[in-house]
């Protein structure tokens, strides 16, 4: 999907040197216009197992909303464990398997995990095929595992694919 | 490239090492160029590249550095220092002072009016005497057994 950014950059450049606007709003027009042109060639990129970059673009900030959601549920629920009088938790460490091939994704996928609070990446398998996490309070671990699927790898797969 | 010595995945640590190094560089030539107006200059820029290479030495091997980047620091070190000593000297052949200074309006294409002084050239003897130095400690430290 590089090179439809690069096409879409040249265009930009080309719609600059036509009208003779070089600031950065003729730029952004251009980059419009040049994102209209690439959506309409889109079956165009289809034939190499392509598809239109921008999709991938706004799956990408669909994972980003999902991560800031995810951070004020679970900052909010460790905030009702630190401030409960009985500290009532059951912390252990899980081994999660995970389908991601390779290892950018698995780190993406790591540092999602870590930074929403209550579970920890402690250790990467040696092949990248497994995590082992630490949760601060699983009573089910299979229900974290299934968060965790649902929340991240499930939208790293789609925006990566 | 993994480590032979310790059996650890640090899958995170290099992928996150590799976006890391590109930005600190990128800053560091920034605070090199910013040395003349604003905070900065030759001998922090250059400290803040010897820190990209050092995180990439704590990321992967020594010896994958090598392979990747094949620099011999001392002659880095060296030529940095004649740098330094040229752009000191040239004022003589004008006769001026040692290490005076010279500056003029150049008009360069595609940049325009740009100002041009010659103390940039000292500051990138700086520069690569800092980052030689620092690198050279660092691998003759490292690679004592």
């Amino acid at each position: 999907m590089a090179y439809q950014l690069l096409i879409n950059f040249f265009l930009a450049f080309i719609w600059m040197f036509l009208t003779e606007s070089f600031t950065s709003s003729g730029f952004f027009i251009g980059y419009l216009l040049g994102l209209f042109i690439l959506f309409m060639m889109r079956r165009f990129f289809r034939t190499d197992g392509g598809s239109f970059y921008f999709a991938r673009v706004w799956r990408l900030f669909k994972l980003f909303v999902i991560f800031i959601r995810e951070l004020f549920l679970a900052n909010f629920e460790v905030l009702r464990l630190v401030m409960s009088p009985k500290l009532k938790i059951q912390p252990g460490i899980f081994r999660y398997e995970t389908e991601l091939d390779k290892g950018w994704k698995v780190s993406l996928l790591s540092m999602l995990i870590t930074l929403t609070p209550g579970t920890l990446v402690v250790q990467v398998s040696r092949d990248n095929s497994a995590l082992y996490i630490h949760a601060l309070n699983m009573p089910d671990k299979e229900v974290i595992k299934k968060e965790i699927y649902k929340n991240f790898e499930l939208s790293i797969k789609e925006a990566t694919e | 490239m993994k480590r032979k010595s310790k059996p650890v995945n640090d899958v995170i640590l290099q992928t996150a090492a590799i976006i890391i190094f590109f930005i600190i560089v990128i800053f560091s030539i920034d605070l090199f160029f910013a040395g003349h107006y604003s905070p900065g200059g030759g001998f922090i820029g250059g400290l803040m590249t010897s820190s990209a290479l050092v995180l990439l030495l704590l990321a992967f091997d020594s010896q994958t550095l090598k392979t990747v980047l094949p620099i011999d620091y001392r002659l880095m070190t060296a030529t940095g220092l004649l740098i330094a000593l040229g752009t000191s000297l040239h004022s003589i052949f004008w006769g001026r002072p040692f290490l005076t200074h010279a500056y003029d309006k150049f008009h360069l294409p595609l940049l325009g009016e740009q100002t041009l002084h010659t103390a940039i050239a000292f500051d990138l003897g700086v520069y690569l005497v800092v980052i030689g130095v620092t690198m050279t400690i660092i691998q003759t430290i490292g690679e004592s057994e």
